[in-house]
């Protein structure tokens, strides 16, 4: 484990990546819109023991996810609906159905705490992945901060395209805070458009893997020291090495 | 986006290899070694990477390197984000990405798009 983000790192990372993995552990240990400081951090610890998880290897390995049947490997402390969800998003997501989130659902989750629960996966398995690409120990997960959740629910959040509410830019009001840079922005943008707080965190951090928005669609630009098809092979390659279709 | 950044660059993809791994059909500089790094990511093992790793240093220099464990690890999350909440295929790539090109490259024999039939 480090204490900072690529502390010990043989090369030399640019000063806004260790910046932004610095914001997200900080933000991911503060209370957030439907969990606490201290249950957000142990859904990170939860997201880390889900990669030694023998079921979920199990799973995995399966020709079919609903084939097989058994018991999460987990810290306990989360519920069982908790420990599901993000065992199953960090080792297959490529295989999860709208049948299995119900499921979830149905197990005492609320959809905003589904929703709060899925970026900090998102946000830890980037993050802890770019330390080990880099060779670098996980970060240490840091304190949680005491305080109450916000429990703030966007008015305009429905469920349309997606299994789960999303806010479409039309839908957006003064309370959500800025929500979106554009009312094009793709999908996948307003994934987490439910919990406007986690969306905002999660891209601020995201962005600084890949890039901002504005330059998704400028093809014929990159900000990084890779050409944008270098960086659109790699891209997809992962991507479909997840079975995501998105 | 792959498709579109290549044709702007002049760059050759076979979409085949998004799936089934790089051929002679692609020519993106550099492709071989950004494509082991990203597949090794992907494995998680660790030797695997450490080599990898050095190869797109010594090619492309640290900061490329970096870059390329950056990106590669971004999409470590954008995946979950949109198979998790359920975000629709028929949207990606702002609903460019049409079933021709799904099936070019190999991507409608996803589970997903199997279980949607």
């Amino acid at each position: 484990m480090s204490s900072l983000p690529f502390e010990n790192c043989d090369f030399e990372v640019r000063q806004d990546l260790i910046d932004a993995h610095q914001e997200a552990w900080s933000r991911i240990a503060s209370p957030g819109t439907w969990l606490t400081g201290e249950r957000r951090i142990a859904v990170a610890a939860e997201i880390r023991q889900a990669r030694a998880c023998d079921f979920c290897q199990e799973i995995k390995d399966a020709l079919s996810p609903n084939a097989v049947s058994g018991t999460h490997t987990a810290t306990g402390a989360l519920s069982d609906a908790e420990v599901e969800l993000i065992h199953r998003v960090v080792a297959d997501p490529g295989r999860l159905s709208q049948p299995w989130s119900q499921e979830v659902l149905a197990g005492g989750l609320s959809e905003g705490e589904y929703v709060e629960i899925v970026g900090i996966i998102a946000s830890t398995m980037i993050m802890d992945t770019c330390t080990m690409a880099l060779g670098v120990a996980d970060t240490d997960l840091p304190e949680a901060v005491a305080g109450e959740p916000t429990r703030y629910l966007p008015p305009g959040a429905k469920v349309e395209a997606a299994w789960l509410p999303v806010v479409e830019p039309e839908d957006v009001v003064e309370t959500d805070e800025p929500l979106y840079p554009s009312p094009k922005v793709g999908y996948i943008y307003r994934g987490l458009s439910m919990v406007p707080e986690s969306m905002r965190n999660y891209w601020a951090m995201a962005n600084a893997h890949y890039m901002p928005g504005e330059y998704i669609y400028q093809f014929d630009k990159t900000i990084r020291a890779l050409e944008r098809p270098q960086m659109e092979l790699i891209a997809a390659r992962v991507s479909a090495l997840h079975q995501c279709a998105y | 986006m792959l498709r579109e950044s290549t044709q702007i660059a002049d760059n050759q993809v076979d979409l085949k290899d998004v799936t089934q791994g790089l051929s002679d059909g692609t020519q993106i500089p550099n492709a071989d070694v950004l494509v082991n790094f990203a597949e090794s990511i992907v494995s998680r093992d660790i030797a695997r990477i450490a080599a990898a790793r050095l190869a797109v240093a010594d090619t492309l220099g640290n900061d490329a390197m970096v870059d390329a464990a950056a990106v590669a690890s971004a999409f470590h999350g954008f995946v979950r984000i949109a198979d998790a909440i359920g975000i629709p295929y028929t949207t990606a790539a702002q609903g460019q990405d049409v079933p021709e090109i799904r099936e070019a490259a190999g991507i409608n024999d996803f589970y997903r798009i199997q279980e949607a039939g």
